[in-house]
């Protein structure tokens, strides 16, 4: 922006001098910012990560009160301006709105800062959770948790919107029990069928195989798998597949699941970063699923199944897994507001929502930075 | 594109009527009617050709994707919707337009090489410091209300290319005119959907060898002449379109297809009109008189 005239020069006059801010729309927009940032009322510093600070905050439209969660970003003046993820969760959650992904309240800018006001979710994540020995949950409460990450899953695809890094840390959830999906900064849209997109995407020990074997078209699937993933950990109470490496992961999956070959997965071997498995058979069929995954039923284990099938063509869909008989028979799902949960606190929302903007290497993939080499 | 449009932002807060348009633009002017007068600038559509030669001139340069620079001339009409043009400089609006755009459409640009390109084109109006780009991109980000997902009307025009049984002609003829009517105000009046529907209505009925130049944008030259006939054809074919009259045979069979699609039959006839009035303002184009006034506003008010 020009330093003479520029539209901030302009908004600080119209600051100094209310008198005559009638008339531009420019100004409107300011006063917009102004309104809005006087409806929220920023609190104490709940986490910092890189890019963005994370506040606990409330909105005083309401009485009492509501808290809310305000992400300041922060800017470098030598930056690349905005990053990606920044971008990527401002432009995402500005267009979709479902109980099971969180809300976007508002944002507003001033002084050059960008402000995200996100709902407020206090009741921790799947992690936290898990891991909490001192709590128990039944296969009712992985029911819902399943039912409510499915739908916002769902939305997401329906909405043609990966969200590319589903993980326990990624389930939020509400103080009422809700649970919601949360962090945009690796989503993107897959609605051109066409186009390349990075395969450094989602925690290693949740990625797919076939972003493993470096597949540079995909879709839902990776996200299903993802979930899959979680699914199976819920019932399990520890990770499926904690690789170190992506070989590492490779051969995990080969072992626990099978070995992916053209048998099972007709193209596999024309991925770009395939390599023959030498560990694992063929892949496991639904004893092996029902044995493994005895606490939910047959049913249950067989939606893991679905959810985990090397082939991505193979795997059920968002929808179908939505629609899976599981979720119709007996137990039926936990309601969200009895549901065992864990005080994560204020403290709890810092880390969740300022952490995935700290560049986190070890158990994150490469995608958070920007990729020059080509299309994402 | 995500989401969809019917519940898209883009319908829900970037969509005017041209009363409201107008309106707005009136009161940006008000503002500060002594530089309007001062400052005198080309008309809308002129610049438009204008700055869509400049983006189309840097993105051939660094290959840049075509969806990025439409997203990128839908964010210099929203944000000149929002700040008065003379209190900008606009080769630095527009320079960062492209930079948010490629971010968006997920084919980001180093900052450093965007601002040294741009640098190279326009010299007297790039100093080539990122901080001023990156400043730039929070104003436009701040001002379009943080609504940065765009729809476009060349989705449509994919889906229905099969389904009209388009020729390959006919399709890229459509393809040009989408083109062109990001010179105009159309994509801040209509439904990307009824743009596209309009693009393959003028495709069909100004067959590529008649109409000549239509949908000339991508080259930065004005629709060739023997418009005329062109014109006259088109309007027989929008007027049918209004009446139901059949007219020839193919036309008469997509006239009868848009009937029983629904479409708002109206704002076709109106998107007509509009991209036909463009080809007419065309012959006007003068770069060097854009580049002219662009650059006396720019230096006097040291804007840059």
């Amino acid at each position: 922006m020009a330093s003479n005239g520029s539209s901030r020069q302009l908004s600080n006059v119209q600051i100094q001098d209310p008198s005559d801010e009638e008339d531009s729309e420019m100004e409107v927009t300011e006063r917009m910012n102004i309104r809005t940032r006087n409806k929220f009322v920023r609190g104490k510093k709940l986490g910092e990560g890189t890019y963005a600070i994370v506040y606990l905050g409330h909105d005083t439209s309401t009485t009492p009160p509501t808290p809310v969660a305000i992400k300041k970003i922060k800017l470098a003046p030598t930056s690349e301006g905005l990053s990606m993820d920044a971008i990527r969760e401002v432009k995402y959650l500005r267009e979709l709105h479902h109980p099971n992904i969180i809300s976007l309240l508002s944002i507003y800018a001033h002084n050059s800062n960008l402000s995200l006001v996100l709902e407020f979710l206090p009741g921790g994540d799947l992690e936290l959770l898990m891991k909490d020995q001192s709590l128990t949950y039944s296969t009712a409460d992985i029911k819902s948790w399943m039912g409510m990450a499915i739908r916002g899953l769902a939305w997401c695809h329906r909405h043609f919107v990966l969200h590319r890094d589903i993980k326990p840390n990624n389930l939020l959830l509400a103080a009422d029990g809700v649970l919601k999906l949360g962090d945009f900064g690796l989503a993107r849209s897959f609605a051109d069928p066409m186009r390349v997109m990075t395969n450094k995407v989602i925690t290693l020990w949740y990625r797919p195989p076939e972003l493993l074997y470096g597949a540079r078209f995909y879709s839902g699937a990776v996200d299903v798998w993802s979930l899959g993933t979680v699914f199976a950990e819920l019932i399990l109470r520890t990770p499926l597949l904690p690789g170190q490496s992506d070989l590492g992961q490779l051969s995990l999956i080969a072992k626990a699941l099978g070995a992916p070959s053209e048998r099972n997965w007709p193209g596999v071997s024309a991925l770009p970063d395939w390599v023959p498995p030498t560990e694992g058979g063929p892949e496991q069929g639904m004893d092996f699923f029902v044995g493994m995954f005895a606490s939910v039923g047959v049913e249950g284990a067989e939606l893991v199944r679905g959810m985990l099938r090397l082939d991505p063509k193979k795997r059920v869909t968002a929808e179908e897994a939505l629609r899976h008989k599981w979720f119709q028979v007996e137990p039926r799902a936990t309601h969200p507001s009895r549901l065992p949960r864990k005080e994560g606190g204020e403290e709890k929302v810092g880390r969740d929502l300022g952490r995935g903007w700290e560049e986190d290497e070890r158990v994150r993939g490469v995608g958070r930075r920007l990729d020059f080499g080509g299309a994402l | 594109m995500a989401a969809n449009w019917w519940v898209s932002t883009q319908r829900k807060h970037w969509l005017f009527t041209k009363e409201k348009l107008a309106d707005i633009r009136a009161s940006l002017d008000a503002v500060d009617a002594k530089s309007v007068a001062q400052f005198p600038l080309p008309e809308k559509r002129l610049l438009n050709i204008y700055f869509n030669t400049q983006m189309i001139r840097l993105g051939k340069r660094m290959s840049i994707r075509q969806q990025a620079l439409a997203t990128a001339q839908i964010y210099l009409k929203r944000f000149y919707t929002k700040v008065p043009i003379r209190d900008t400089n606009p080769y630095l609006v527009l320079a960062t337009c492209v930079y948010l755009a490629c971010k968006i459409e997920e084919c980001p640009q180093h900052i450093r090489v965007l601002a040294g390109e741009a640098r190279t084109f326009w010299p007297e109006y790039i100093t080539g410091e990122i901080s001023k780009l990156a400043e730039c991109e929070f104003h436009i980000i701040s001002e379009m209300n943080s609504y940065l997902i765009v729809h476009h009307p060349y989705r449509t025009l994919q889906e229905l290319t099969p389904m009209l049984g388009l020729t390959s002609d006919e399709s890229s003829t459509a393809w040009c005119v989408i083109n062109d009517s990001y010179l105009t105000d159309l994509p801040l009046l209509h439904a990307p959907h009824v743009i596209a529907l309009t693009a393959i209505f003028l495709a069909v009925v100004l067959k590529p060898t008649q109409g000549q130049g239509l949908g000339a944008s991508a080259a930065g030259t004005p629709p060739g002449q023997g418009g005329g006939q062109a014109s006259a054809n088109v309007a027989a074919a929008t007027q049918a379109l209004g009446s139901g009259v059949p007219g020839n045979g193919r036309i008469n069979k997509l006239t009868e297809w848009y009937a029983e699609s629904g479409v708002d039959i109206e704002a076709l006839v109106d998107c007509t009109q509009e991209i036909i009035s463009l080809y007419e303002v065309w012959d006007g184009f003068s770069e060097k008189a854009c580049k002219e006034q662009l650059g006396r506003m720019i230096k006097q008010r040291g804007l840059c």
